[in-house]
């Protein structure tokens, strides 16, 4: 049946997968080709388009999916701050979130480094929020057999 | 005088026309590639052992026999040769050597692991014996040449062979076993395979090493402590050594205190001048940091606890700061330094190989030191996983970095250096970062045994104290005033685990012993119920009410899906089995070996229980009954119980006589034990869980059989062995199955686990054929009747005794009765072919599962 907490679990959902999906495209399809293809002042500054149109997308409109659709579901099921630590659900939950939070920093860092030109640590940081990402879907994976069993 | 050293030796003699400049020919890279193959078996194993049902020490024996020793043996040679000047094997028969010590390192290995003593014998002997002939080597070259300012090196290197040998033969003596000398034979052993073999190989090396990888000069007074500190290193090691055979606290302690001095003076004359730099440096200098430490640890803790007993416990904690923190870091660090100088030729390729080798190397040194304290401290999970992760991802991203590289110059002779586009820098650094944090967050996120922050409560309220123990809740009835706020204050004082169960929901975590927690009930308006929920408690009386005063509504009971009530449907004996369904092999294979280590791992399964029916049972070693174990009086058993379930289990092997204090306590939710006993007496011995309630833990399960022969037991042409017990339907300590426990009213009766499974899948027999069958009756409550259906029993052994031999011609038996727990055996011949079927004469139990069938044949 379709309602109101279907469509939050929708645009949860839509959103990781936009996200996750962006930052897998960009850097196994994408940043390849481009970096054979063109000189590096070219490929500097695609990549910089890019990054700032992703940070764009990001800011306005992920984050801010995300956070209401995540809280109005995390209300949905009960969720409390002390419930966060405790095993199981709770704390898959929170660890959750915190990977979540590494992963933001990560992909801040990568702007940072970006902006001032340093590709090496511009380069590991993106990875590094690329593989944090995956490991969040991870954990909202074994969020959704938490709840079923 | 001073002088730099260049570690790359001229060209080695002409084989091969030159096609390999490096240093030594192609034998010399494949033997590194060698090295880092075993490195890649030992991440490997220490990521899959779980998996594979291998015991953890497999990954550490890769690591320490595998990788280390390899790395030791080619590079001491190579160091001899280059330094002392004095002229190398031919390449055959470097490549020969090289080969056979894998072998033998191969054969140890397997042997040990599968217990098959003969094999670990051959191995060890041949390990020790290369060994020998390397040590001789290295003592006739310091005769026959004069190796001049390099000659100390030979010393180390003969010093670190010599402790091979005897860690080789030390193995041998433990896998044959060592009885009551165990624990000193083992604690031997662990110190010098690390502190010896290893660690005077690798002290000797760093005097050269050293300077080469910060780029700084050796000096006469480095040479001169290099000199000094052999003697201190070993007589240290020598006096800790003895100390531990002649179980001597004080001689140990001062032989590792001697060692301890031995490694500062290595440390001293080599300390950085100015800051250190680079990837080799910073690991060579962190891992010689962590001897130190893990020296004066073992000292101090021995000096503590006063007696060499604590040695297994305080080597236990040693020995992974020595292989994670030592002996990985250091080969890291090494080969970090030496291949490129291997691989490479020239100094551009030299330089390319080294960049490609420093990859990531900052956050690999950090995740590998970080994991040191994870692993060794004795932190609660997932802290120690962690650690181990860590250390795996850190070893792993350099193994396949330098594979990537090695691989190609073994194989075609040259560097690829056109391997496509380059990846960008960062890639290494930020692939680590990303799985360093999903492992930790993974690992977080499932742990599950820290209890909550205690929640604070307000306001006019009745806080009403409560404490878990003994199966009981405590008070089991609480009164309250109509719609007064009761919070719960609940302890538990058990050794086992429990927690407490709103019939609204809320709950306490689950709570060791000891652990307090508080449950808000809120507004008291009806009466309500508290239950213990881990399987099994509720139905064993931990129940707990909550009466209001003055009102009689009661709120209705609400149907709970994890201990319902509903029947199960009955037993049907002559449905199919599933498909691809596997009988237990009920043939018991004759004892090999003294020692006899397993690791049984407490799981949960669907076991198949019934043709057709499955069902989730409670396993030690992934079976129903657990896998059976045999040997000889006089043999020692060491088995390692690791409990993978989600409540508490433990173990009591009736086989082994000892204070149950210790072994059989309850392990908590992912702890290990290591349960040894010597069997003094023959028997076919009973094992099972022995966490409360027992009858549960049995009859879901929980049990096994030990058989230990009698003296002078004849061989006979057959054995089979058949595990008694009673079937209970339903889910593990649900309300129904309990209740039927308790009641003694099995569903049915089956032997090794299956009710009617040798019917579907009959024994095998020949006429003249003498077969032995052992019958272990687990129970958990009814007697066994063991009889064969048309043959008489001319030896019947039940308990310990004999109570009927062939050679009591008179006489027979027909049927072998035992008691919850006792066990025995049969022998008979077969008269003539045909199907004979065997039962539990109890013919209620025969027709409700305790049958099956022997499918005799002509003798050809
Ligand atoms: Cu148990």
């Amino acid at each position: 049946m379709i309602d109101i907490w279907t469509i939050l679990r929708f645009l949860h959902v839509l959103g990781a997968i936009v996200w996750v999906g962006g930052q897998l495209t960009i850097t196994v399809v994408v940043l390849p080709p481009v970096r054979r293809a063109l000189a590096a002042a070219d490929r500097a500054d695609v990549l910089r388009a890019v990054g700032k149109r992703f940070a764009i997308i990001t800011f306005t409109t992920f984050l801010p999916v995300q956070l209401t659709t995540g809280i109005l579901l995390a209300g949905r099921h009960g969720v409390t701050w002390a419930s966060l630590l405790q095993p199981g659900y709770g704390r898959m939950l929170a660890t959750k979130l915190l990977l979540f939070a590494v992963v933001m920093a990560a992909a801040s860092v990568h702007g940072v480094a970006q902006a001032k030109g340093q590709p090496g640590t511009a380069r590991a940081a993106s990875i590094t929020a690329l593989i944090g990402s995956l490991g969040v879907v991870l954990l909202a994976t074994g969020l959704v057999e938490g709840s079923a069993s | 005088m001073t002088q730099f050293v260049d570690l790359a030796p001229p060209p080695a003699r002409a084989e091969g026309a030159g096609r390999r400049p490096g240093p030594r020919g192609p034998v010399f890279v494949w033997a590194n590639v060698v090295v880092l193959g075993w490195l890649t078996v030992a991440v490997g194993l220490l990521a899959a052992h779980q998996l594979l049902g291998l015991p953890g020490w497999v990954a550490l024996h890769a690591l320490l026999l595998g990788a280390a020793t390899n790395a030791i043996v080619i590079w001491s040679e190579h160091f001899v040769v280059t330094l002392c000047r004095v002229p190398g094997p031919p390449p055959r028969r470097l490549a020969l050597g090289l080969t056979a010590l894998n072998l033998f390192v191969v054969t140890t290995i397997v042997g040990v692991t599968i217990d098959i003593t003969a094999l670990a014998g051959v191995g060890g002997t041949g390990v020790a014996a290369i060994a020998a002939v390397h040590t001789v080597h290295l003592l006739r070259l310091r005769k026959a040449s004069l190796p001049g300012r390099f000659g100390y090196l030979i010393g180390f290197y003969a010093a670190a062979s010599a402790a091979l040998v005897a860690v080789a033969v030390l193995g041998a003596g433990l896998a044959i076993g060592a009885a009551d000398w165990y624990a000193r034979l083992w604690a031997a052993h662990v110190h010098l395979a690390l502190l010896g073999w290893i660690g005077l190989s690798v002290l000797g090396t760093l005097f050269t090493l050293w300077p080469t990888t910060t780029g700084t000069r050796i000096t006469a007074g480095g040479l001169k402590a290099a000199r000094r500190a052999l003697p201190t290193l070993t007589a240290g090691l020598l006096l800790a050594v003895g100390g531990m055979l002649t179980a001597n606290v004080w001689v140990t302690v001062a032989g590792l205190a001697c060692y301890a001095a031995g490694t500062v003076l290595v440390i001293v004359p080599l300390r950085p001048a100015g800051r250190i730099s680079g990837p080799a440096a910073w690991m060579l200098a962190a891992a010689t940091g962590w001897v130190a430490i893990a020296v004066l640890l073992d000292a101090t803790r021995l000096v503590l606890a006063g007696s060499v007993d604590a040695l297994p416990e305080i080597v236990g904690t040693v020995m992974p700061v020595l292989a994670v923190g030592f002996t990985a870091q250091v080969l890291v660090g090494a080969l970090t330094q030496l291949l490129p100088v291997v691989l490479g030729r020239g100094p551009a390729e030299h330089k390319a190989v080294a960049g490609i080798l420093a990859r990531g190397w900052q956050l690999r040194t950090v995740a590998a030191n970080v994991a040191v304290p994870l692993v060794a401290a004795g932190l609660p999970e997932p802290l120690p996983r962690i650690g181990w992760a860590l250390a795996g991802l850190s070893a792993a991203t350099f193994v396949t970095l330098a594979l990537r590289v090695a691989v190609p110059v073994a194989r075609r002779g040259a560097l690829d250096l056109e391997p496509g586009p380059q990846p960008p820098r960062g890639t290494t650094t930020g692939v680590l970062a990303g799985l360093i944090v999903v492992v930790v967050a993974t690992a977080l996120a499932t742990s599950g045994r820290n209890s909550p922050a205690p929640t604070t409560v307000s306001g006019a309220e009745h806080t009403v104290e409560v404490t878990l123990g003994g199966m009981r809740i405590l008070p089991g009835t609480i009164d309250v005033p109509a719609g007064s706020r009761l919070v719960l204050r609940v302890t538990n004082q058990d050794a086992m685990v429990h927690d407490l169960r709103l019939d609204t929901g809320e709950h306490t975590p689950r709570l060791a012993r000891g652990e307090t927690a508080l449950l808000d009930v809120g507004p008291v308006s009806g009466d309500r119920q508290a239950w213990c929920d881990v399987a099994g408690h509720r139905a064993a009386g931990m129940k707990l009410s909550i009466r209001v005063q003055g009102g009689h509504q009661h709120t209705p009971a609400t149907p709970d899906s994890e201990n319902g009530t509903a029947a199960v449907p009955g037993l049907d004996l002559a449905a199919d089995p599933s498909p691809g369904w596997v009988p237990r092999d009920a043939t018991l294979a004759p004892s090999t070996g003294t020692v006899h280590r397993i690791e049984l791992r407490v799981g949960e399964r669907d076991v198949e229980v019934a043709p057709g029916r499955r069902e989730r049972r409670w396993t030690f070693g992934g079976t129903t009954p657990g896998p059976t174990l045999r040997g000889k009086v006089g043999d020692r058993f060491e088995i390692t119980l690791v409990n993978d379930t989600a409540m508490g289990h433990g173990i009591d092997f009736h086989a082994g006589a000892l204070a149950p204090d210790g072994p059989m306590r309850t392990l908590a939710p992912g702890e290990r034990l290591v349960y040894r006993f010597t069997a003094q007496r023959a028997g076919a011995w009973l094992y099972h869980c022995s966490t409360m309630p027992m009858s549960q833990h049995i009859a879901n399960g929980m049990y096994g059989a030990v058989i230990i022969d009698p003296p002078g037991l004849p061989a006979v042409d057959r054995e089979y062995v058949l595990v008694g017990s009673q079937l209970y339907l339903g889910d593990p300590g649900s309300d129904s199955q309990v209740a039927k426990i308790r009641a003694g009213q099995p569903d049915g009766w089956m032997f090794n686990g299956t009710a009617a499974q040798y019917d579907h899948a009959p024994l095998v027999a020949r006429t003249r054929e003498r077969v032995r069958i052992w019958v272990v009756n687990a129970g958990p409550g009814d007697t066994t009747s063991f009889h064969v259906v048309g043959a008489q029993f001319d030896t019947l052994y039940k308990e310990g005794g004999w109570l009927l031999r062939p050679t009591d011609t008179a006489g027979g038996a027909q049927a072998l009765d035992l008691a919850p727990a006792q066990g025995g055996f049969v022998e008979l011949t077969f008269p003539e072919p045909g199907h004979y079927p065997f039962v539990d004469h109890d013919m209620r139990h025969a027709e409700n599962g305790a049958h099956g069938s022997i499918t005799v044949t002509e003798h050809p």
